[in-house]
């Protein structure tokens, strides 16, 4: 979109007496290379456009939507939600953006996947097939995909911000499916990062699906539990989707703003044990969830949220903070140009401790070691959590006894922080997608190992 | 360029590319609607989305593309990219249908009064609903959800071998979200309508059913870990029943992602259970005279007939893996493969009221809430999940439940099944089915 459109749309929805307005467009080229059943399943290059128009008031937020870039239609748009609030124009001012452009674009390590034949995908898929399925023959279905987005966004808004920015993200995605007599246990494996094809030239596809493997198959034999209150260890990395569900929603203006999460009306208070410092932040350099730019043109920051069990702060976006009276935070995000943005999280993880694994352990006599975590949910109103458990041992006079499968773990979120009592030295951070009211985003989640004294594990 | 015009040129432009075969998914929708929070019309929203996506087959090798785009350029380019794709891609043994004469059925799936729906409409009931979610009862602490809307959507299928069928529909919702609380404890209770009916959308009926749903949940207390009966209520019963529909899907079957490969004719089930596909129903949201690959469907499957497995589902790659007539379940948007699909799933109301269902058992727990999908999985059939609800004993509701566990096999509960209701839910679902008595479920609290 060039500068008078810009430009013009944004007088528009001043002249019917918005407060704020924005432009946003975004045009993204993806790729996606799916294996399965050793046969390519699906190969897909294509183009996603549009625009996304929100007019403020006060803080009620007017949002628009289209493909179509015809500037007439974008005005009638404009006016369609003016006339929705039954908003007269005055006809009077006339809008210009103050500056140039300001672009952010790829660094100069950037391998622009769009340059990328086809068939550089295809041998990694082939080799993390090949790897996962000589694990064992009881390893019955291997689906792999690479899948990769270049996306150009522009921001422009009524306050005079006029930028672009040149966004990459790539993912692997791998799951193992072994079978014993009818039993089945799927294995996963999903890195992705803010990087282009370097990120699969660096990746260790051999021992991602060699470990997915021998996970399914070393699961596929193990028992349940026996469901009951008990306490657990979290592992590290992909366990952080824990926090990530629990406190990280209920800490976003989203959720406050409408009174909709414990933690209102709690900064500064103590919500966790001082054993506990956690942070979200967009700027870790290639991590999935990071960007330099939220997509409200904001530059990304560093956020403490919790410090020593103490909250200080809520994640963010432009309307959150007028509601709330929080400092905004660079997290109002949204899937595409299809959502308003809203505050999310990026890359938010618990700071690492001082404890060890094995100290961990030695404190258990009966418990649950939930390794590897699966995904999970939150209720932020009520706090109410769920989370799968995908590879799990139970705990047993301070030492990691036999395998169980099919564990859940449930709670509330501001009940189980207290409880976590100790906090291990291994910080590891995993990409993961987060779905809310402005779509799915690509986040990372993390944290170290992790003790928590009492939680209800679903067994049999 | 409209929704044919892009149709159109995208089919002129296959033949020119000389394309051997090709089919094309096309969709424009309208959406609008707000929400409201405090008596405060907090958001409105308006979109228009449209998109076109190809699946070529060139030399029987596929490739995909689509896009956003209408012009003559970008779908040009969509064309080249589905072609490039050709160069990697394995060959697909199947054919392209030809077109065939439909069912001539009315699936009433498009009602001209919801066009004239529109923001002052959706204000009103919006600002009523909220009042009445506030106003439903005293312990109702906050309504963060109030929301109001409708969209109208045209998709179009079309194939190089003169397959062309459009489809108009729209729909309208109205629902709350809100949070009761006593004491300390909190709970959420929601209710949305949707359909083409708006005479149903009574907002004092669905903010009374909304707080019903969280207080009947207020004093939850857990229950001992142990063995129990219990009734999956008909208001999730549909999604435990959807969250494992992809076992009777013949990809599924030949892929080895269902626990189901070998058991066609076989007892899979208690003999209780029936679960049918129907795509002729009017009103039901799944119902489709033609499924996305051009095939036209059936007025029923059996899926699965007094527990005994009498079909998968088929698309057309399936079906020929499988050398069967497809089903008419193939699925696709237009940015996606194609897949497989219920059209609506069905199991057939029993003969018990669910009081009755309760009844059987000394000892019985009302599921009516479920806490996420993560601990279950279609292809090894777990299923670990939080569930919420009320304790039954001897047949009368003793206490609410919550802060436990449901843990089984989907194929291991369904050879459990000792009754099924005489009742759907009303909700606006392509999935139904009543409630369900399960014995001898794992409950951890």
């Amino acid at each position: 979109m060039n500068q008078s459109n810009i430009e013009t749309l944004i007088d528009a929805g001043k002249k019917r007496k918005a407060d704020f307005v924005e432009i946003y467009e975004e045009e993204s080229r993806n790729s996606s290379i799916s294996l399965r059943d050793q046969k390519i399943e699906q190969s897909l290059a294509a183009t996603d456009y549009g625009i996304g128009i929100r007019l403020v008031y006060g803080t009620d937020v007017l949002y628009a939507y289209t493909s179509n870039d015809d500037q007439q239609h974008l005005l009638s748009l404009i006016h369609l939600l003016a006339d929705s609030r039954g908003e007269a124009g005055n006809g009077s001012g006339t809008f210009t953006l103050p500056g140039d452009v300001s672009k952010y674009s790829f660094s100069k390590n950037i391998h622009d996947p769009r340059k990328v034949p086809p068939f550089r995908r295809l041998e990694l898929l082939q080799t993390a097939d090949t790897v996962a399925r000589k694990v064992s023959s009881k390893i019955i279905q291997v689906g792999v995909s690479a899948s990769d987005i270049v996306t150009n966004v522009l921001i422009a808004n009524s306050e005079g911000l006029w930028v672009e920015d040149l966004r990459v993200r790539s993912r692997f995605f791998l799951s193992v499916t072994a079978e014993n007599k009818g039993e089945r246990f799927v294995a996963s494996e999903s890195p992705g990062a803010l990087k282009g094809f370097e990120f699969f030239e660096g990746l260790a596809v051999e021992d991602i699906a060699r470990k997915a493997g021998e996970r399914a198959l070393f699961m596929l034999d193990a028992g349940y539990i026996e469901g009951k209150k008990m306490p657990v260890v979290m592992g590290n990395g992909f366990g952080g989707v824990i926090f990530h569900e629990a406190c990280g929603h209920p800490l976003e203006t989203e959720a406050i703003r409408k009174k909709s999460s414990p933690f209102v009306g709690k900064l500064g208070e103590p919500i966790a044990q001082s054993c506990l410092t956690a942070y979200d932040d967009g700027t870790i350099e290639e991590q999935y969830g990071s960007l330099k730019i939220d997509d409200e043109g904001m530059p990304t920051q560093k956020t403490l949220l919790i410090e020593n069990g103490i909250l200080k702060a809520y994640l963010a976006d432009r309307i959150g903070s007028m509601e709330t009276g929080s400092p905004r935070t660079g997290s109002g995000r949204r899937e595409s140009y299809q959502y308003a943005p809203v505050s999310r999280m990026r890359n938010t993880y618990i700071e690492a401790g001082k404890d060890s694994l094995d100290e961990m352990f030695a404190s258990v006599d009966f418990g649950l070691y939930a390794k590897r975590m699966g995904g999970g949910s939150v209720n932020p109103a009520t706090g109410e959590f769920n989370f799968a458990v995908e590879e799990g041992y139970v705990i047993r006079n301070g030492k990691i006894s036999e395998p169980v499968r099919g564990a859940t773990l449930i709670g509330k979120g501001h009940e189980i922080l207290p409880k976590i009592s100790m906090v291990g030295k291994d910080l590891e951070l995993a990409a993961g997608t987060c779905g809310a009211s402005s779509g799915s985003i690509p986040v990372t989640v993390g944290q170290p190992s992790l003790k928590v004294d009492e939680i209800l594990v679903g067994g049999r | 360029m409209d929704l044919e015009q892009a149709a159109g040129f995208v089919l002129e432009e296959g033949k020119r590319y000389g394309i051997d075969s090709f089919d094309l998914i096309a969709t424009d929708s309208e959406d609008i609607g707000i929400e409201v929070f405090k008596g405060r019309i907090v958001s409105t929203e308006t979109s228009r989305s449209r998109g076109v996506g190809i699946r070529v087959l060139n030399n029987s090798r596929p490739g995909y593309s689509y896009s956003e785009r209408f012009s003559k350029e970008a779908l040009s380019q969509m064309v080249r990219d589905a072609m490039d794709q050709t160069e990697i891609t394995d060959p697909l043994d199947m054919e392209l249908p030809g077109p065939k004469p439909l069912a001539e059925v009315d699936l009433k799936h498009y009602n001209p009064a919801l066009e004239k729906l529109n923001f002052a409409w959706m204000r009103e009931q919006g600002l009523a609903l909220d009042h009445a979610s506030w106003e439903s009862d005293k312990r109702v602490e906050n309504v963060p959800h109030v929301g109001v809307g409708k969209s109208s959507t045209q998709s179009l299928i079309a194939n190089s071998k003169g397959v062309f069928v459009k489809k108009e529909s729209n729909v309208a919702y109205l629902g709350t979200g809100l949070v009761v609380a006593e004491g300390d404890i909190k709970k959420m209770g929601s209710y949305y309508r949707s359909g083409r009916d708006i005479s149903q959308f009574d907002p004092s009926y669905i903010a009374k059913e909304a707080a019903y749903r969280g207080t009947e949940l207020l004093g939850a207390k857990p229950l001992p870990s142990g063995v129990y009966t219990i009734v999956l209520g008909n208001r999730i019963s549909p999604q435990i029943f959807g969250m494992f529909s992809s076992p009777y899907f013949a990809d599924a079957v030949q892929k080895g992602s269902s626990r189901l490969v070998g058991k066609l004719g076989n007892e899979v089930a208690s003999p209780k259970l029936s679960i049918y596909c129907e795509a002729h129903t009017p009103d039901y949201p799944g119902s489709r005279l033609v499924d996305a690959e051009g095939i036209p469907t059936s007025a029923r499957t059996k899926v699965l007939e007094n527990g005994i497995l009498k079909s998968y589902l088929y698309n057309l790659e399936s079906a020929k893996k499988d050398n069967v007539l497809p089903t008419g379940h193939g699925v696709r948007s237009y940015s996606g493969r194609a897949g497989t699909s219920f059209s609506n799933m069905i199991v057939p109301l029993g003969d018990k009221t669910r009081d009755e269902l309760l009844a059987s058992d000394s000892h019985c727990i009302l599921v009516t809430k479920l806490e996420g999908g993560a601990g279950c999985s279609a292809v090894s059939g777990e299923i670990s999940i939080g569930v919420q609800g009320i304790y039954y004993k001897n047949g009368k509701p003793e206490h609410a439940v919550d802060r436990i566990t449901m843990n089984t096999n989907y194929f291991d509960l369904l050879h459990k099944i000792q009754g099924i209701s005489n009742e759907y839910s009303d909700s606006y679902s392509s999935i139904k089915v009543p409630d369900i008595l399960i014995s001898e479920i794992h409950v951890a609290g």
